[in-house]
């Protein structure tokens, strides 16, 4: 064949390569550092304004026989983590952006020319979103810590960082963010559209909960159903005294990765199967 | 080397590529010819594993592309321009490309130079005009110095410097012993690039052969004009030379060479005020050919047709 390869490399594809490829593209585009931010900023934010809200509210009326102590290390602890609807919102979005992007601008001609297994794009797709949400839920989640301890302290909250209640918003809060990105990786890869994978998203984590929670009402067995929506369990193992749930802990590990995993699959076999 | 074997693709009821079995030899630039919608890019899409065939089969260098390890040395691909999102610079999607297969940045500086890119540094690919987009896929396609080339319809949107830059390199590439591939609805394009001509229409091979095959079949035509051409005429009368009459002064002579008929008429006595071979060109066989497999036919372009061929 050819006798002079001025080629450098042999060019072998490997995992790590369509990582750092991946991690180049996602890391160029200011959308990304945008929602990221966003991220951090709205958990923050809302957080602030929670203990802000409860704390000042609780100095001036003192606490009623028969409605729960706000101010208990418990509640202040989850008035940390209010702001993971969101989070998961964001990271899920970006989760969309993910792999929608390679359809609607077409890059998908030139990624999978340079790694014609798709499987592996996808895997690494999944692998960058995972770290990347994981990585920002839980510096966000420490950053509103930080934030929130002289706040609370002013009204005489008790903040505890290393504390069950704490460490409950910091690592299933993590979680909770992470299986929304990779639904989001998901939906992206099944619809190929980013507006239809957003509003997936969208009607899934915020307007499928307002629609099961209104039948309730008709009948009890919805209530079950409820728990295993995927904003229901990431908020009771994240929040648990805000949003307790009958479910063990167990029952709820298997619905998160359940909820992760399925339509991850049905992603990948739609990703092989079609065409590009 | 690509071996094509009764490739087939279907979108729903509609046959796209019907049946078609080529090779594309290595140290040769083949053109790949065809009116708009004939099926060569479905068909180079599936040459690199991205539409899957509905039947037969396809193989570079004698393998699937979609299980190849060392995916940018074997295949380089120019499939549409601006496959990039919009929001990167032509240097990082390079990068990100060149990263996948551990290809060094010193390549990627390599390919911007080579394509003319290298001054745009800040520039997003969503601003790119048509050329600088097909410039910036031809960087792509040669990041991995591939072992195999395929350009669709390369030369859109570049101006005359651009054209003739993709010409020189398709032919170096070739001259390197790669696999070249380039499709065009252009006959005049092909005609200064390529050695070898595939040609398709609706879904269909409609000619495989070398380039001189298509310029060479047929008969030789002369015109010829004389204010004395019933003389002419019957001088040149004579088994397999077929004359028309164009009009009181004009005639087209079908058979021997202008040489001759200049000799007959020059023997007796007959002024010539013209003597013009008629060069059959490659454009006027491509028309032959397709003139029933173009999909999207238009009255005038019909008419062209009919009046330059007969």
């Amino acid at each position: 064949m050819s006798t002079h390869l001025a080629t450098p490399s042999t060019g072998k594809v490997t995992f790590g390569g369509v990582l750092r490829s991946e991690s180049i593209r996602f890391f160029s585009l200011n959308s990304t550092r945008v929602l990221i931010l966003v991220a951090v900023v709205l958990n923050m934010g809302i957080a602030v304004l929670g203990v802000w809200g409860v704390g000042s509210f609780a100095s001036e009326a003192p606490p009623m026989a028969g409605v729960p102590d706000m101010t208990s290390p418990e509640f202040t602890a989850e008035l940390l983590g209010s702001g993971l609807a969101f989070s998961q919102l964001i990271l899920g979005v970006l989760g969309v952006l993910l792999m929608s992007g390679e359809f609607t601008t077409g890059s998908a001609v030139s990624t999978f020319l340079a790694s014609p297994q798709r499987l592996r794009v996808l895997g690494a797709k999944a692998l960058l979103i995972t770290i990347l949400s994981a990585l920002v839920q839980l510096i966000s989640s420490v950053l509103t810590y930080l934030v929130c301890l002289p706040l609370a302290k002013n009204y005489n909250m008790k903040l505890d960082f290393f504390a069950s209640h704490f460490q409950n918003v910091l690592w299933y809060g993590a979680l909770a963010v992470v299986m929304a990105a990779l639904i989001g990786l998901a939906l992206g890869a099944i619809l190929r559209n980013s507006a239809g994978g957003i509003t997936s998203l969208v009607a899934l984590f915020f307007v499928l909960p307002i629609v099961t929670g209104l039948l309730t009402m008709l009948a009890d067995w919805v209530q079950n159903v409820v728990q295993f929506l995927p904003d229901q369990l990431g908020m009771s193992l994240a929040l648990p005294q805000s949003y307790p749930s009958d479910l063990e802990l167990w029952q709820q590990l298997v619905g998160v990765a359940g909820w992760t995993l399925i339509p991850l699959i049905l992603g990948a076999w739609l990703l092989k199967a079609r065409d590009i | 080397m690509i071996q094509a074997q009764q490739l087939t693709k279907k979108y729903g009821a509609k046959t796209v590529v019907d049946n078609v079995s080529f090779t594309v030899q290595p140290g040769m630039v083949t053109g790949f010819l065809g009116p708009n919608g004939a099926g060569k890019s479905t068909t180079m899409r599936m040459i690199v594993g991205l539409a899957k065939p509905t039947a037969g089969q396809v193989a570079v260098n004698g393998n699937n592309f979609r299980s190849s390890k060392h995916p940018l040395t074997e295949v380089g691909a120019l499939l549409e321009a601006k496959s990039v999102h919009k929001s990167l610079t032509a240097r990082t999607h390079l990068r990100a490309m060149a990263a996948t297969g551990g290809i060094s940045r010193s390549r990627v500086d390599e390919a911007l130079e080579l394509t003319g890119l290298s001054q745009l540094n800040r520039k997003k690919v969503g601003g790119f005009s048509l050329g600088m987009g097909q410039r910036l896929g031809i960087a792509s396609a040669l990041l991995g110095d591939p072992q195999v080339l395929i350009l669709d319809e390369p030369v859109n949107g570049l101006d005359p410097e651009g054209v003739a830059w993709v010409r020189n390199l398709a032919r170096q590439q070739a001259a390197e012993g790669k696999t070249v591939f380039i499709s065009s609805h252009l006959m005049s394009e092909m005609a200064q690039t390529a050695d070898h001509l595939i040609v398709i229409g609706r879904g269909r091979i409609l000619a495989d052969a070398p380039i001189s095959e298509f310029i060479d079949d047929g008969l030789r035509q002369t015109i010829v004009r004389s204010s004395n051409l019933d003389p002419l005429m019957t001088v040149l009368a004579a088994d397999g030379v077929q004359l028309t009459r164009l009009d009181s002064t004009t005639l087209r002579v079908a058979g021997p060479d202008s040489e001759s008929i200049g000799r007959r008429a020059l023997e007796n006595g007959i002024v010539l005020s013209e003597l013009r071979p008629l060069q059959r060109t490659l454009e006027d066989a491509y028309m032959e050919l397709t003139r029933d497999e173009v999909e999207y036919k238009s009255q005038v372009q019909h008419d062209a047709v009919a009046g330059g061929t007969h």
